[in-house]
């Protein structure tokens, strides 16, 4: 893999994990380039965890493929080397401190970092010598970081390490996240998944949003921005809008449309106001359009 | 990984050689006692050489603990429960299996070394409490020839080795298939005794085909040494004489049922030995099944060779599901 000519660093076709009664995951095909620092967004069920455990190796999927730094994720040191992960609720042992976790990496991997990670928690303030459970969730966020890092990992795999810290902790721990990929050079990728998309906004540069365990969107968020737009006008046919352009979400008032379309081209119709959309509101268009009816229209009337 | 392994369980490991420690010191207490006990007893005639043996009326008291003895049957459960059923199942219940297996270590590898060590520490102390428990039964053991007898051969020898081996495999095992703790810890403790009491009640005694010997009714030639009774009882000339139930049943030499007597025969009480004489007269024999005491050995190491096969064939199953189920 060449980082040079725009390597990827993760591609799925057709992914799909089931379960006895439900699929987790259904033909998921995403592309994720090196040196990105990816979403992965979605309500709860979604699926990104099980995406994430997917590619990690730690789950097998019951159908499709994954490509992970240009091999099948699969229970082999030379792969496990180059994945940083990191579990939702930042599973460490309780009863360990954060120095017995850093000495068991060192004994776990080839190439380790501890002394890095060692001067990170330092940095932080975080006491090395106490044992990981009587740590804050922060704290423990945090080394849980370090320990992804200290892998020195070229694809790290974060499941919602920030849910249960407050702001301040959360800043902290996605300042580490972008000075290391900084400190990187472009070499390591990120895929981070997260309900807080101002928070995703801050650091990321792709998204990847799955909805009902499909992928509804995924590339560079600058591009997927520039693809959308909001439409407001009078409450009248769409179809003409239809045929040039492709509606995600429609939400209708007695008075007034309002639209979130990917151009198909130029927005010519002068009845409607063209607005650039904020990522929160392409997220939440895409969200609302893969929920189920009712939801849907739940949502509507409140809005009126 | 050694390391990780060690300290992981090191707070285990000192609080089960605290266990250790304690229960030898009690065992060296109570093992001297009866020791004590034995030789006051038959010392005269040990040097006579004219001891009885088994020596039924000579009591050997090891003290209030000294029933702890019988307790280290549950030696190998504790072990497999404790140690054994988390492995697995607590690093899948609580996630940390997850930090675990995404280091550069495959599981399979991650495994073989937890499993190695946890093995070699249930051989070390299922192979130390047997020992201890073999040196503290000597005197009874050759009080009452009872070695061979089940729940005396189970604790001690080997045994107590070859049972823990296969505690801890099955505890690693039924952790490993379960996926958590509790769940995992009932079916190693209900495994563990249920096929323990299969083993000593249906097929241990089929290792070797019995001996039966035939003798004359007026006969009490028992075979030497701690031999495992299997059946006994009287043959006439029309097969096995089935023994009266009841509670008051009257018996004539030798514990033979007085209703199976032949009219023939019948020469009323006061003439017991030409009673006997005319049974054995008219083909009626005492039978012994039994296995002989020099099997004790044989035994010991088949039913050993038959646990650490269980063992090895769960720690197998455990390999091979460790990496085909999702973590």
């Amino acid at each position: 893999m060449n980082e040079e000519t725009g390597g990827l660093a993760i591609e799925t076709s057709g992914l799909t994990k089931r379960y006895r009664r439900a699929a987790a995951l259904s033909e998921c095909s995403v592309t994720v380039p090196v040196g990105r620092i990816s979403a992965l967004v979605g309500p709860n069920g979604a699926g990104k965890s099980t995406l994430l455990r997917l590619l990690t190796g730690l789950a097998w999927p019951t159908g499709g493929s994954a490509v992970v730094l240009g091999g099948t994720p699969r229970q082999d040191p030379a792969f496990l080397a180059e994945i940083g992960y990191l579990a939702q609720d930042v599973p460490l042992y309780g009863r360990l401190s954060a120095e017995d976790h850093v000495r068991a990496g060192a004994r776990l991997n080839l190439r380790w970092d501890g002394a890095a990670a060692r001067t990170r928690l330092r940095q932080l303030g975080i006491p090395l010598d106490r044992a990981v459970g009587t740590l804050s969730g922060g704290q423990r966020a945090q080394v849980g970081l370090s320990l992804a890092l200290a892998k020195r990992p070229r694809l790290l795999l974060l499941d919602e390490p920030v849910a249960a810290l407050d702001p301040l902790a959360r800043r902290h721990f996605l300042s580490t996240l972008t000075s290391a990929v900084a400190e990187s050079d472009g070499g390591l990728t990120v895929m981070l998944s997260s309900h807080l998309i101002a928070d995703l906004e801050r650091v990321c540069d792709h998204l990847i949003l799955l909805a009902e365990a499909r992928v509804q969107l995924c590339g560079d968020i600058e591009d997927l921005l520039a693809e959308h737009m909001v439409l407001v006008g009078p409450r009248k046919d769409t179809s003409a809008i239809e045929r040039a352009h492709t509606i995600v979400h429609a939400t209708k008032t007695p008075r007034q449309t309002t639209l979130v379309i990917r151009r198909g081209g130029p927005v010519i119709d002068p009845a409607y106001q063209a607005e650039d959309i904020s990522l929160e509101d392409l997220v939440l268009a895409y969200m609302g359009a893969a929920a189920p009816a009712a939801y849907t229209h739940l949502s509507t009337v409140g809005e009126e | 990984m050694s390391w990780l392994v060690w300290r992981q369980y090191r707070a285990s490991a000192a609080i089960s050689a605290v266990f250790l420690a304690a229960f030898a010191a009690l065992i060296v207490i109570t093992g001297l006692r009866i020791a004590a006990q034995f030789h006051a007893a038959m010392g005269p005639c040990l040097a006579a050489h004219d001891c009885r043996w088994p020596a039924d009326n000579l009591v050997l008291d090891g003290g209030p603990l000294g029933f702890l003895v019988e307790f280290t049957l549950a030696v190998p459960a504790v072990l497999g429960m404790f140690l054994g059923a988390p492995l697995v199942a607590r690093e899948i219940e609580t996630g940390t299996g997850q930090f675990a297996w995404t280091q550069s270590v495959t599981r399979r590898r991650w495994l073989a070394v937890k499993v190695g060590w946890l093995l070699l520490a249930a051989l070390a102390w299922g192979g130390a409490v047997g020992a201890l428990v073999t040196w503290w039964s000597g005197p009874k053991n050759a009080a009452y020839l009872n070695v061979f007898s089940p729940g005396t051969f189970d604790v001690q020898g080997i045994m107590p080795a070859a049972y823990s081996l296969f505690a801890m495999a099955l505890g690693i095992a039924a952790g490993t298939l379960i996926r958590r703790v509790l769940p995992a810890l009932g079916v190693t403790l209900f495994g563990y005794f249920g096929v323990r009491l299969i083993f000593m009640g249906w097929i241990r005694q089929h290792y070797m085909t019995p001996v039966t010997t035939i003798y004359s009714l007026a006969a009490n030639p028992l075979p030497s040494g701690p031999f495992w009774e299997l059946g006994q009882g009287f043959r006439g000339p029309n097969g096995p004489i089935s023994m009266p139930n009841g509670d008051n049943i009257a018996i004539v030499g030798n514990g033979f049922p007085a209703s199976a007597v032949p009219a023939a025969c019948n020469t009323g009480p006061h003439h017991l030995e030409n009673m006997l004489s005319c049974l054995s007269q008219h083909g009626y024999v005492q039978y012994l099944t039994y296995q002989p005491a020099y099997r004790y050995w044989p035994f010991q190491f088949i039913e050993a060779g038959i646990f650490v096969a269980l063992a090895a064939a769960l720690i197998a199953v455990t390999f091979a599901v460790i990496n085909r189920r999702d973590a």
